[in-house]
């Protein structure tokens, strides 16, 4: 493949030449980093030499399986929620509920703060509301539109078949789709994943890997903060992946719908 | 040319002034019946062509002759006992031949069977094998819709509405996106698929007049009166008795090609 045809427009290029492409870039910007970071920015040999660090202690650990517990219940109780408010929303009394729920993004997190302190009992539960409340709005947006971009037609096919319409609604709607709320799981799995440093920050006395980073920050130590951060990069980047494998795997079909 | 004998008894399917508005008329006053024929000897099926030009209300006639949209007057009536249509009754394969897509070929014939009201004999399994072994599906039952060709998939979608025990079939466009061989398969299939129970009944929506009349051996035309809003039924055809029904090479015939191309002014 000639150089030029790196740079040309809608050239479809194989999966390996991709990964070169990926490598070299990478390389690249490792490279400029190094060069460029100074006294601010620490260098990646430097990053890497604390993220080296950071994996040897057990703190690290108990912190880190304290985020993951905390975004396992997050992510449980609002699929279960989104899911739910989801489905409904085709019974026309829940729908203003969904509408309701999906205008919710635009509610900012800080100023409910305070409001979920006060109802909640303890540190734990104010993160995981907190959580809740973040994804769920963003979660059942996603799921709608997914409901929303069934064509017409498939719910007719299944009157055809004489099915009424929860058969229909549980045929066409929620096993027909289910691959598709797994991927909608993916995409805000990223947002739940971002969510739970912040809030981690708020109440710290759990630990976890947002406080970790609140610390670091505060002790002004740049590398660990920047270790961390690329710590939780790494998993974000994992558990997408780990995703869309189990969405492959669970429903062979979906990656038919790819190649054509 | 060869005119045949037959009778036509009861109908199977009446239509009795249905008109249709959304913003503006879309269906005027349509009225037109279809009759079971009966011809001595033979188990002879109905095939129906509706024609009519893009955009003239065909397939919102269609959903309302299979039940899916109520029309804002007039009545369908269908069957023996000529009760109105309900959702169900009639069998609707699709243009871009919906299926389900996270099932496979086998399992979208067996969600069909299980629900057919008429069961027919032996066990599932047996029944989807016949099927798929007739029209050269075998080798696709494992595969998902997504894995199928146009052609392929069509075959499975008008099998899966009349596993159903659908004895109405309304197809939409059945002829378009298939090269030649294929629409000559199509039209086989669909010969042989209506004359397996004397009351089957297939209507045909199709721009393309030939092919879709070569089948049939009724039609009707649907357009609109000059200066009138909303389309009607301008015309019906019996092919039969014009003698172009029932033959599979009548479309190679000069008769029938000056009649198709006089439908075509018509429209
Ligand atoms: N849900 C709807 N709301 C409003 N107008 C509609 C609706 N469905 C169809 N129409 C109108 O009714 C008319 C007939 O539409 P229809 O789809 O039945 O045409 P058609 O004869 O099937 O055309 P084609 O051969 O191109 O498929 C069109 O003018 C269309 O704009
Ligand atoms: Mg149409």
């Amino acid at each position: 493949m000639a150089i030029q045809e790196f740079f040309s427009p809608l050239k479809v290029i194989s999966k390996r030449t991709f990964f070169i492409l990926a490598f070299v870039e990478g390389v690249m910007a490792l490279l400029i980093w190094q060069l460029t970071a100074g006294e601010l920015i620490p260098t990646p040999a430097r990053v890497a030499t604390a993220i080296i660090g950071i994996l040897g202690t057990d703190y690290f650990y108990s912190n880190l399986v304290q985020s993951l517990a905390l975004i396992a219940e997050g992510m449980g109780i609002s699929i279960a929620i989104a899911l739910l408010v989801a489905y409904l929303s085709l019974i026309p009394v829940f729908k203003p509920i969904a509408e309701f729920v999906i205008k919710c993004r635009y509610l900012t997190l800080t100023g409910l703060i305070f409001f979920f302190t006060l109802i909640t009992s303890n540190g734990h539960n104010l993160k995981l509301s907190l959580l809740v409340f973040g994804i769920v709005p963003f979660f059942v947006t996603s799921l709608l539109s997914v409901i929303d971009s069934i064509n017409v037609q498939e719910y007719e096919m299944c009157r055809t078949l004489r099915m009424n319409s929860w058969r229909a609604l549980l045929e066409v709607v929620i096993i027909g789709r289910f691959d598709l709320v797994l991927e909608v799981i993916r995409q805000n799995f990223a947002i739940a994943w971002i969510m739970i440093t912040a809030v981690e920050g708020i109440s710290m006395s759990e630990g976890g890997l947002g406080t970790m980073l609140i610390k670091s920050n505060k002790f002004i130590n740049i590398d660990n903060a920047f270790a961390i951060l690329t710590i939780v990069f790494l998993f974000g980047i994992f558990f997408d992946y780990l995703l869309g494998v189990i969405r492959g795997w669970l429903f062979p079909y979906t990656k038919l719908q790819l190649l054509s | 040319m060869t005119v045949r004998q037959y009778q036509k008894k009861e109908a199977l399917l009446k239509v009795s002034n249905v008109s249709l508005r959304y913003d503006c008329l879309v269906l005027r006053d349509i009225s037109f019946e279809i009759d079971d024929i009966i011809r001595e000897g033979v188990t002879q099926g109905q095939i129906v062509s509706l024609i009519g030009r893009s955009g003239i209300g065909k397939t919102c006639l269609f959903r309302i002759l299979a039940g899916l949209i109520k029309p804002t007057t007039g009545t369908v009536l269908i069957d023996h006992d000529q009760h109105p249509v309900r959702a169900g009754d009639v069998g609707v394969v699709y243009q871009n031949y919906i299926l389900f897509n996270h099932r496979t070929i086998y399992d979208n014939l067996r969600i069909s069977l299980e629900r057919s009201q008429t069961p027919p004999g032996g066990s599932i399994d047996a029944v989807i094998k016949e099927y798929a072994a007739e029209f050269s599906l075998t080798e696709h039952l494992k595969k998902y819709p997504q894995q199928l060709s146009g052609g392929q998939r069509q075959r499975v979608s008008i099998i899966q509405q009349v596993l159903n025990g659908n004895r109405f079939v309304l197809l939409d466009e059945p002829f378009s996106g298939l090269d030649a061989i294929m629409v000559d398969k199509v039209k086989q299939l669909l010969v042989k698929i209506a004359n397996m129970h004397e009351d089957n009944t297939f209507v045909i929506v199709s721009h393309n007049i030939d092919h879709s009349l070569a089948i049939s051996d009724s039609a009707f035309i649907i357009a609109k009166e000059e200066g009138k809003e909303g389309a009607v039924v301008k015309e019906s055809i019996n092919l039969i008795d014009m003698g172009f029904a029932w033959d599979p090479d009548v479309i190679r015939q000069q008769e029938f090609i000056d009649f198709c191309a006089s439908i075509k002014d018509k429209i």
